[in-house]
């Protein structure tokens, strides 16, 4: 394995990216991740934020004592992970983190890995889904997802700009993939619209540092108000109003998560009036 | 790979294999055991160092990402080889049983009080956050640090 370090967009050609390396580095060490190069683009991808653009290497312990941005981007940062893992982890990074379930990261030969099973769903599935779950029930573990796709962020990448929610998809039989980034394609900046007025709530196992149990974004932009939830379904989940959550479809062991999901939106909605 | 780092004040030059985590490098081909491993997984807080003024874990960076960096190490922190007030400090209130943290909460401690000299209770127990210890039960690590906060 190498590593290089480019300083610009033009010098990029293939490899694994890596930027702050804490998912990279566990996923090539439990080997769920095989590189022969690896490219730090640290020296590629902008860091800081200005005019509502932030740069996609900025870390989220900047991002946490950041007074500029929305409220809910903030408070997802400051409750993500630890102090350490915020001063190395990046923006982008955090958007493209892999599922946190037990079997993917014990490498069982389930869908996810592009097997025929889900081991979850017949299994321990505490931690999962309750939307979308049928293929899949990962819970997409990123709290900044959530919160920049309820913000109605847009990515710039090295070849096109979308929206967050397009950066995700659904895995399925044909296509096991949970992002829509191509190979070789670089995530360089966030873009958010103005925000009226923004907030974050996440239930968690303890009371510091742990992936959402339910994480729940909500904003007031452009007169409307948009939701989008973190720990529900594989991916970051948009829900247009709290009776959508009537929809959801629980497994035997995730059912606690819809009273939780129920009583966060509601507060979330409550705080944005 | 080629890699330089300045640890504690001491440039070292070793051909690392690119997969090395940064605590192994320290560890093993430094010899710098102040820094321990308790999960390898991001969680415990037990390898934390500062790289290039910042507070990290070192099990989750390589050692070739920190290629030509300045980093700190709990073996560094001691002045002329007396130990720190914020050392003392752990001694005086018991800060520490088995000391498997110890090395990991002293570098966060460190890491706060040098951004902010007064930190509150609460910015105290922010900073500590990351870092698990399975024997005191954090009370008398936080008193210590409390003690040297102005
Ligand atoms: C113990 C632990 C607890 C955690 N808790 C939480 C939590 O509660 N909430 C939460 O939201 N997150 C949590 N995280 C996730 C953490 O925030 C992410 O690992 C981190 O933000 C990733 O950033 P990085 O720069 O280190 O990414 P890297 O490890 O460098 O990269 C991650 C992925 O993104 C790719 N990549 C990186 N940058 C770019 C880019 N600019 N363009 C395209 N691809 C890129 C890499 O190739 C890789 O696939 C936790 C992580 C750990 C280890
Ligand atoms: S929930 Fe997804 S990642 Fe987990 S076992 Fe099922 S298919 Fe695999
Ligand atoms: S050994 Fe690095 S966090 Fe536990
Ligand atoms: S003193 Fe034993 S783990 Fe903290």
């Amino acid at each position: 394995m190498e590593l290089l370090r480019p300083s610009s967009v033009e010098e990029l050609d293939g490899g694994v990216f890596v930027h702050g390396g804490t998912e990279v580095v566990p996923l090539l060490r439990d080997g769920l991740l095989e590189a022969e190069t690896l490219v730090d683009v640290r020296g590629v991808v902008p860091r800081g934020v200005s005019d509502g653009v932030i740069g996609a290497g900025t870390t989220l312990g900047e991002l946490e004592v950041e007074p500029s941005i929305p409220d809910a981007l903030r408070e997802a940062c400051r409750l993500a992970a630890s102090p350490q893992l915020r001063n190395m982890g990046s923006l982008g990074g955090n958007l493209l983190q892999s599922s946190r379930c037990w079997y993917w990261r014990l490498d069982y030969p389930c869908r996810l890995h592009g097997g025929d099973r889900c081991h979850a769903r017949d299994g321990e599935h505490r931690e999962h889904a309750i939307f979308a779950n049928d293929f899949c029930a990962s819970a997409h573990p990123s709290d900044v997802a959530a919160a920049l796709v309820a913000l109605g962020a847009r990515l710039r990448t090295n070849r096109r700009e979308l929206r967050v929610e397009e950066l995700y998809r659904l895995p399925d039989e044909a296509d096991r993939h949970t992002t829509t980034l191509e190979d070789g394609e670089l995530i360089l900046e966030v873009e958010l619209p103005d925000v009226e007025a923004s907030v974050y709530l996440k239930a968690m196992d303890r009371k510091r540092w742990s992936f959402p149990q339910v994480g729940v974004a909500a904003a007031r932009v452009g007169g409307g108000v948009r939701i989008a939830l973190a720990g529900v379904a594989p991916i970051p989940w948009r829900i247009d109003s709290i009776e959508a959550l009537d929809n959801a479809t629980p497994l035997p062991r995730t059912e606690w998560k819809l009273p939780l999901a129920r009583a966060l939106v509601g507060r979330a909605l409550a705080q944005l009036d | 790979m080629d890699v330089s780092v300045t640890v504690n004040g001491t440039t070292y030059a070793r051909d690392v294999e690119p997969r090395k985590l940064l605590i192994h490098f320290l560890r093993d081909d430094l010899d710098l055991t102040g820094s321990h491993i308790g999960c390898d997984t991001g969680n415990c807080g037990a390898c934390s160092v500062i790289v290039d003024g910042v507070l990290v874990k070192s099990c989750m960076l390589l050692a070739v990402q920190a290629d030509g960096a300045s980093i700190e190490t709990v073996e560094g922190i001691s002045e002329n080889g007396e130990l720190t007030p914020l050392q003392q400090s752990f001694n005086e209130h018991h800060a520490l049983q088995c000391g498997y943290c110890t090395p990991g909460m002293l570098m966060s401690a460190t890491a706060l009080l040098r951004d902010n000299a007064s930190p509150s209770d609460a910015e105290i127990k922010k900073a500590l956050q990351g870092n698990i210890c399975r024997c005191t039960g954090y009370w008398n690590i936080f008193e210590a640090v409390k003690a040297v906060a102005k």
